[in-house]
């Protein structure tokens, strides 16, 4: 007997291409990165106020929202970065710890990173969390297979590299 | 289709254990953010990026497994990553292109 099709309440719209740019003020070193919805990565120092920010990195990503089928409301997760895998993390971190513990459970742990303004990053809001572990386990066809994805309460935005989320650094390089 | 028989067929070489699953379908990319936005879940990620978010994208969308082209290499760290998450590796010399007419002729669609 042929299963019904699974139906799903989320969905991922509006996905835009572009670069996460990591930029630097030239006398502060202060860092901040935003999203940049262009054909190539903005590579030119310019002035705010008396700042002077300059991009240091640049990695291919995407942005995009998701729509609620049911109400048709459109959440926005433009300040969303990408995701960090638990595994990706420093092992003996808290993260790594937890992860491990969750991996027991058969839940695959994740931090949603959120792009870094000038007065820090803040982590993503939980009823957006909420919306992200519906949009991505709803997609899961393992049975005993979850994915939790929590706000950054780490702090990790300071502590880890671009790299080690999953984004496209390095892309030109294939090595 | 399960993905070891696919991968004898192939003579795809293991990288990691082998995880059986059935091969629903392929999804050809270097980045991960792309396979994030477009794989599906059951989805063989044909790549020729070696690197540990492969995995870390692999095991958010639930691909059945990864072929890795070109000949490339896995750390061992990858390794570890990919078996903690029952991921299949395996890599092959072929290219992208290569591998997706292979696994056409095989009757994958």
């Amino acid at each position: 007997m042929a299963s019904e099709p699974r139906t799903r309440r989320y969905e991922m719209v509006n996905v835009r291409q572009g670069y996460l740019v990591i930029e630097q003020e030239n006398h502060t070193l202060a860092r901040r990165s935003y999203f940049a919805a262009e054909r190539t990565p903005p590579l030119e120092e310019y002035r705010e106020g008396n700042q002077f920010w300059k991009p240091q990195e640049a990695a291919q990503t995407f942005q995009f929202d998701v729509r609620d089928v049911e109400t048709g409301e459109v959440v926005s997760f433009g300040d969303l970065v990408g995701l960090l895998y638990y595994a990706c993390c420093a092992p003996g971190s808290t993260v790594r710890q937890i992860g491990d513990l969750a991996h027991d459970q058969q839940i695959s742990l994740y931090v949603a990173i959120t792009t870094e303004g000038a007065e820090g990053p803040a982590p993503l809001p939980l009823e957006k969390v909420r919306v992200l572990n519906a949009l991505f386990n709803e997609r899961l066809t393992r049975p005993r297979k979850k994915v939790l994805i929590l706000p950054d309460l780490f702090g990790l935005q300071r502590q880890i590299t671009y790299e080690q989320i999953a984004i496209d650094f390095g892309l030109t390089s294939m090595e | 289709m399960k993905i070891q028989e696919l991968a004898e067929r192939l003579g795809l070489r293991p990288a990691t254990k082998v995880f059986d699953r059935d091969v629903t379908g392929v999804y050809i990319s270097d980045m991960v953010s792309d396979v994030i936005a477009n794989a599906k879940a059951g989805d063989l990620l044909v790549t020729a990026q070696a690197h540990a978010n492969v995995i870390a994208a692999a095991n958010l969308v639930d691909t059945c497994a990864v072929v890795i082209t070109q000949g490339k290499a896995l750390a061992d760290d990858v390794v570890k990553m990919a078996e903690k998450a029952e991921i299949a590796v395996f890599t092959t010399a072929l290219n992208r292109w290569q591998m997706a007419t292979k696994l056409y002729e095989a009757g994958i669609r």
